[in-house]
């Protein structure tokens, strides 16, 4: 291993986190506006909107985002519908996380009692004030572990970037392998990038689920 | 305009090549799958045990696959493994093997989780029955916790489908190639083949995984 | 909890099973001959196994790629073949692309990379070229309502798309480090975004962007030489000098029967027409004869 390749590529690779952050943010942000608006329409069971998200959750569930991002990038075109790589990449994300937030924020509100809402409809508070003000803020304490997740593995998705030509770390290093076939210094930087990004995130996670069981028998 | 392709679909053998491929994918995940429980069992048996440094191990080891994406495993095991043990593995074998990775810490947990949950009175009485001790591991805990597995390996087949999309990348021709081989080999006649055959690409990838994941979801909620 | 005790037992067994997993991963491995030394299969290891890996593109056509058959045809597969008949082996293909044909050679997964690879200084320190079998500059194709024909017309917001590993890639690093590249993994994705509009010019071998421009209507092929005359050729592992001699020899001999202008002939002129046929093939593996 040669630690001075290592580090002439380190300015490539550090260019290709703030890549891989700012559009995995974009998609990150995106996926829980759109988990959240689906979420309250399968909870309050708006009809015809429901059967619209359900059918938008079991697509983008089951099939997966490198699929997705050609269709988005290489087929849509042909029908005259052509987006920027970067707005690809955080819709790709955006729609694919969007699904599994949806999942995740909807099992949160459904972990509050129904008493909840008892209760505060017999405090005179209407549907909708009793969701603003009882039910959401108690699901979203109680989806954090869970949105966490999702999003390690949004961050996690954006290794297939190359194939709609975004320099994310995988591409960096394919591409540094293609030129000078440094493969072992390129591989090990990968992995060290991917730590730096996601440990962070990760230990989060734990130290909030760790709350909240906390939380939850302590009281 | 044209057609978008969907003649390329029908062209020659192609229509069969991308099942063909779709096969590749779904065998890798069957295969994947069923060492992972193997192991899983095995692995979370482990876990339970009160070691520190086997703890420590196992902790490490769900991080690891926690937070690395998939694609970079298969990248450090094909093309790595050989620069640094020089084991020369194929595509699929390094496919089967990262994915097996994956699956194992997944099943590992669960059955942590199972067999913790699993009260102490039921080994009570089942000592108290006169059950030796892998008599009442193979009547009594084993069963409850296959009847929490189930579901979670059927839901991380489709996952694992879904993942299979990758090893395109490390050259094995599964259906995402296959459909750029047709695309490719039908630029000139068809120019917006990649309508017709991604599309359908992202289809049978659907009709795959969303009986699967149906199926997952229904034992889930009968067993739970 | 004496089932901890019983889950401890197994798990030690399996555990070491686990650990002695070094012997079933050998059984599937490529090759798993202790005696080589270099990361490569020597001629007579790759006779006695009956079986040769050959590297190859899938999607590059009319060089390299699948038909709808399923069948791997174009101008480097039609040599394959001769070499997998003269070897008297069978062929397995391996669908490669641009930016892992070294990685494939170092690290043994292919025998032979014929994959329209262009010789070049950098390369030749890693791999062993054979002798040479078809002409190669780079070349540069743009749509024909906005043609480039020198590299000063591509403007400061424009990006050339080129393929990640490929000499085009490198020169442009090197020589115009202005120029924005947007790259992919493989053909087929730069060819469909190009078509699509992204990107002002796809930089490439210019044998490849003038089959392009031939085959759809539309592009200009506004550069049609730029940097240096290469060669293309095979590749093996370095070091491999039983292999590679036995290319050379393979190479030179096919020379007196023509063989690669017939090659032409059957993969490359309905798109070319007869017009390329001298300055592309390289007969007997020499240069300009």
């Amino acid at each position: 291993m040669d630690l001075e390749i290592m580090k002439s590529y380190l300015p490539l690779y550090r260019d290709a986190l703030l890549l891989t952050l700012k559009i995995g943010w974009q998609g990150v942000l995106l996926a829980f506006l759109t988990g959240l608006l689906c979420a309250v329409v399968l909870h309050l069971r708006v009809p015809l909107l429901r059967g619209i998200v359900q059918i938008y959750i079991e697509l983008f569930r089951n099939t997966p985002l490198l699929v997705q991002l050609f269709f988005l990038y290489f087929a849509l075109p042909k029908i005259g519908l052509r987006l920027s790589p970067g707005l690809c990449g955080s819709l790709g994300l955006g729609l694919i996380g969007g699904a599994y937030m949806t999942e995740t924020i909807r099992s949160g509100l459904e972990s509050i009692p129904v008493i909840q809402s008892e209760s505060a409809a017999s405090l005179g508070m209407n549907p909708l004030q009793a969701f603003r003000y009882v039910i959401l803020p108690q699901a979203a304490a109680s989806s954090v572990p869970g949105l966490i997740a999702n999003v390690i593995f949004l961050l996690k998705e954006t290794s297939v970037f190359s194939t709609i030509s975004l320099m994310d770390l995988m591409f960096t290093a394919k591409d540094l392998i293609g030129m000078y076939a440094r493969t072992t210094e390129c591989l090990t930087l990968l992995v060290i990038f991917y730590l730096i990004m996601l440990l962070p995130v990760s230990f989060l996670g734990s130290l909030v689920e760790r709350r909240m069981r906390y939380a939850e028998f302590g009281d | 305009m044209q057609s978008l392709g969907i003649d390329a679909l029908f062209k020659g053998r192609n229509f069969l090549r991308l099942l063909e491929g779709l096969w590749v994918s779904v065998r890798i995940s069957l295969i994947a799958v069923l060492i992972s429980i193997v192991l899983g069992v095995v692995m979370g048996m482990l876990m339970t045990s009160k070691s520190r440094i086997l703890k420590a191990v196992f902790r490490i080891y769900l991080e690891i696959v926690r937070i690395m994406p998939q694609m970079v495993l298969l990248f450090v095991v094909y093309f790595g493994t050989t620069r640094v043990f020089g084991w020369n593995l194929t595509s699929e074998a390094a496919a089967i093997i990262v994915f097996s990775f994956w699956g194992t810490a997944e099943m590992g947990d669960l059955v942590r989780g199972a067999l913790i949950s699993i009260p102490r009175i039921q080994y009570e009485s089942a000592r108290a029955l006169g059950m030796k001790e892998g008599t009442l591991f193979r009547y009594v805990i084993l069963p409850q916790t296959i009847r929490r597995m189930i579901p979670l390996s059927i839901n991380l087949i489709t996952r694992m489908i879904k993942t299979t999309s990758l090893v395109m990348m490390i050259g094995m021709v599964e259906v995402l190639k296959v459909g750029q081989q047709i695309i490719e080999a039908n630029r000139k006649a068809s120019p917006n083949a990649a309508f017709g055959v991604f599309g359908m690409v992202f289809f049978l990838y659907f009709l795959i995984c969303w009986p699967i994941s149906r199926l997952a979801a229904g034992l889930e909620k009968r067993w739970a | 909890m004496k089932n901890i005790t019983i889950a401890k037992r197994i798990g030690t067994v399996v555990l070491g099973l686990t650990l002695a997993a070094g012997l079933p991963l050998n059984a599937l491995t490529v090759k798993a001959d202790a005696e080589s030394a270099g990361n490569f299969r020597t001629l007579d290891e790759i006779k006695e196994s009956g079986t040769i890996n050959i590297g190859v593109f899938s999607d590059k056509s009319p060089f390299g790629y699948v038909d709808e058959y399923g069948e791997y045809q174009g101008y480097d597969v039609y040599f394959a073949e001769r070499i997998g008949q003269d070897l008297g082996v069978e062929i397995n293909y391996v669908s490669t692309e641009a930016a892992s044909r070294i990685e494939y050679l170092e690290t043994g997964k292919v025998d032979i990379i014929l994959a329209n690879f262009t010789v070049t200084e950098e390369r030749a320190e890693v791999v062993d070229f054979a002798l040479p079998y078809m002409n190669v500059a780079l070349g540069i194709v743009s749509p024909e309502d906005a043609v480039i024909e020198s590299l000063d017309q591509i403007g400061e917001d424009d990006e050339v798309i080129v393929i990640s590993g490929t000499t085009a890639e490198t020169y442009l690093e090197k020589n115009n480090p202005e120029i924005r590249l947007q790259k992919y993994d493989a053909y087929a994705e730069a060819k469909t975004a190009f078509e699509n509009g992204y990107g002002a010019a796809w930089a490439n071998d210019n044998t490849e962007v003038i089959a392009f421009a031939i085959e759809n209507e539309g592009y200009v092929v506004g550069i049609p030489s730029l940097g240096s005359q290469d060669t293309i050729a095979p590749a093996v592992t370095k070091g491999n000098e039983s292999l590679l001699n036995w290319l050379n020899e393979e190479i030179e001999a096919l020379g007196g029967e023509n063989f690669f202008h017939q090659d032409y002939e059957a993969t490359l002129l309905d798109t070319y027409g007869k017009d390329y046929e001298d300055t592309l093939v390289v007969e007997g593996g020499k240069v300009g004869a």
